[in-house]
This record gives C-alpha cells, sequence and structure tokens, in this order.
C-alpha cells in the first residue's frame, strides 16, 4: 500500500514537473553580423525563429535570404557567390545552456550563460561553444550572445571580402 | 608623339569613367520594389501546405519570389527594429506566415481581417512558420 502511495505521488510530481517546464518561444528575433576587417559589410536578419526552455533548451533557425545589408549589390554576392542560398536556404542551431540551473526564470535579472550546441550552416554542422546572457524581464525573456565565427569553418570562401565575422544573437522571447 | 600622348590620356580619361560609374552603380543600386514585381498569387494556406509537403520543390518555387497572398491574420507585432509584422493563419494552428511589412501597413488593420498583401519568400522554418518580407499591401 505505501509502495502504491508512494508510486503515486511520483507521478503527480513528474506531471507537475512537465508543467513547471516552460518555453519561450519567437518568430522576430534578431541576428546581425560585421565582418571584422570591414564594418561596411554588415547585415540584420529580423525574422530568426527561436525557442528556449526552463529546463536549458536552446534552438534557433533563420533563413539566409533574411539578411538585410545596406548595400543590394552587397547583398546579392553573399546569397548567390559565397552562402549559396538556393542550394543552403537555412541555418539551425540546436544546444544547451549548460548553466541552466544559475537561471531563476521567475526573478527578474541578467544570468551569465554558457551555451553549446551544433550549428548548421551552409551544409557543414559543427559543435559551437559560446558566451551568452539571459535577462529575465517579467513574463519576457531576452538572450544576447556575440561570438566570431571562421568563415572556413563553414567551407564559406569569402576571403576577397571576409574571413572572420562577429555575429551578435539578440532575441526578445514571450 | 604629342597625338600619342593624347589618345593615351582620352585612354586613362575613360576608364576612370567607367570605374567611377561601377563604384557609384554598386553603391546605389536599388533594393528589390516588389509593389512593381510580377508575383505569383497563391493563399496562405497554399503556401504553408507546398512547404510542408515538399520543401525542396517549394523552395524551387517560391524562394525570392514576389508572392502575392490571401490571408487571415493571426497576429500583429512590431519587431525588434519596429518594423510591422503580420502573422497569418494556416491549416495548421502552430504554424503561420510571418510577413515583416516594409511601412506600416495605411489600414487599420486587426485579428480575424482577411487581408491581399504581397511580399519576397525568403523560405520555411519547419514548425514554425514560412517567411515572408518587404510586406505591402495589395488593393
Amino acid at each position: 500500500m505505501t509502495k502504491l502511495y508512494l508510486l503515486l505521488i511520483g507521478c503527480l510530481l513528474s506531471v507537475a514537473g512537465l508543467q513547471a517546464q516552460k518555453s519561450y518561444v519567437t518568430r522576430n528575433g534578431q541576428i546581425s553580423f560585421v565582418a571584422l576587417n570591414d564594418d561596411d559589410v554588415s547585415a540584420i536578419n529580423n525574422e530568426v525563429a527561436s525557442r528556449i526552455t526552463s529546463n536549458g533548451n536552446i534552438t534557433f533557425s533563420l533563413l539566409i535570404k533574411s539578411f538585410f545589408f545596406q548595400y543590394a549589390e552587397m547583398q546579392d554576392h553573399f546569397n548567390t557567390d559565397y552562402l549559396q542560398s538556393n542550394t543552403y536556404p537555412r541555418s539551425d542551431f540546436k544546444g544547451t545552456i549548460t548553466n541552466i540551473q544559475t537561471v531563476n526564470f521567475s526573478k527578474n535579472g541578467i544570468y551569465p550563460v554558457t551555451v553549446q550546441g551544433n550549428l548548421t550552416l551552409h551544409g557543414v554542422t559543427k559543435l559551437i561553444t559560446v558566451p551568452g546572457t539571459i535577462e529575465v524581464l517579467g513574463n519576457k525573456i531576452i538572450a544576447k550572445a556575440k561570438f566570431t565565427l571562421v568563415l572556413s569553418d563553414f567551407n564559406i570562401h569569402a576571403e576577397r571580402v571576409a574571413k572572420k565575422v562577429a555575429i551578435q544573437f539578440n532575441c526578445t522571447y514571450q | 608623339m604629342k597625338k600619342t600622348l593624347k589618345y593615351f590620356l582620352i585612354l586613362i580619361l575613360f576608364v576612370a569613367l567607367v570605374a567611377a560609374g561601377f563604384v557609384v552603380y554598386v553603391y546605389n543600386k536599388p533594393h528589390r520594389n516588389v509593389a512593381k514585381e510580377k508575383a505569383v498569387t497563391l493563399t496562405a494556406e497554399q503556401l504553408y501546405q507546398a512547404f510542408k509537403d515538399n520543401e525542396q520543390l517549394a523552395n524551387q518555387k517560391y524562394l525570392d519570389k514576389a508572392i502575392e497572398l490571401t490571408g487571415r491574420i493571426a497576429q500583429i507585432t512590431t519587431n525588434q527594429q519596429g518594423q510591422t509584422v503580420i502573422d497569418f493563419n494556416t491549416a495548421d494552428s502552430t504554424v503561420t506566415i510571418n510577413c515583416t511589412f516594409k511601412s506600416k501597413p495605411a489600414l487599420n488593420l486587426k485579428m480575424g481581417d482577411s487581408v491581399h498583401f504581397k511580399g519576397i519568400c525568403t523560405g520555411y522554418i519547419p514548425d514554425m512558420n514560412v517567411v515572408m518580407n518587404n510586406g505591402v499591401l495589395v488593393k
């Protein structure tokens, strides 16, 4: 009988646990980049879809054709010559926040985090680890990160324009 | 001798003009104006269904194309840059057509309205949305 009670309590707790896990979503997050050697080579994407769960999973997806450059000609070269966006239209990231236990989703504040996961870009998948922050603001959260990508790691050959780009991740979730 | 020099100078001037023209062209080439482009006409449901059925085929057909859609508004928001974004319903309640508008639509739109608009399709994010931008209303 005691066993049965324990089992029942266990079941109830796990259901409660499932409900407690919250999911934060955006369809219009922001990712921008700038070439390390040339400020003019920069673009912004305001159509990043991303999801963060309170147990530490993070995913994002973006479309290469959604990057907006100030110069239309640059945008054409980026899509056709360097990223081949007809063949590889999307980039995906799937990872975890390794220190999620330090983030208190019910208390406002800015929490430093480390994110690790697989980034697929231009048909190449690579494990990356980046530092960032999660800001809890009422029922919203804002995730930010800055990191550098080496283009040749993803088989992107744009040496004439840029070898490395600084990526800025800035997404507000609800 | 003098004649050769003259031709040489004219040639240099010509090359410089071409180079300058090229630079001006590169820096001033305008972005696409969807309002003036000929578009493929579809409904929001049809566009999503095409991507859901076969993403590769739909990419070939619709990626980077001007598309004229009719859709029902699920949500109106602004993105982090302050641009108006409208999500349109599809047959799947969790998936939308997500269109960022070029400028704030003049009409006073609200949830549930049926809207006729045009934009550029940039692709599909499974379980989330088909993405469009450069949206403009069509009368």
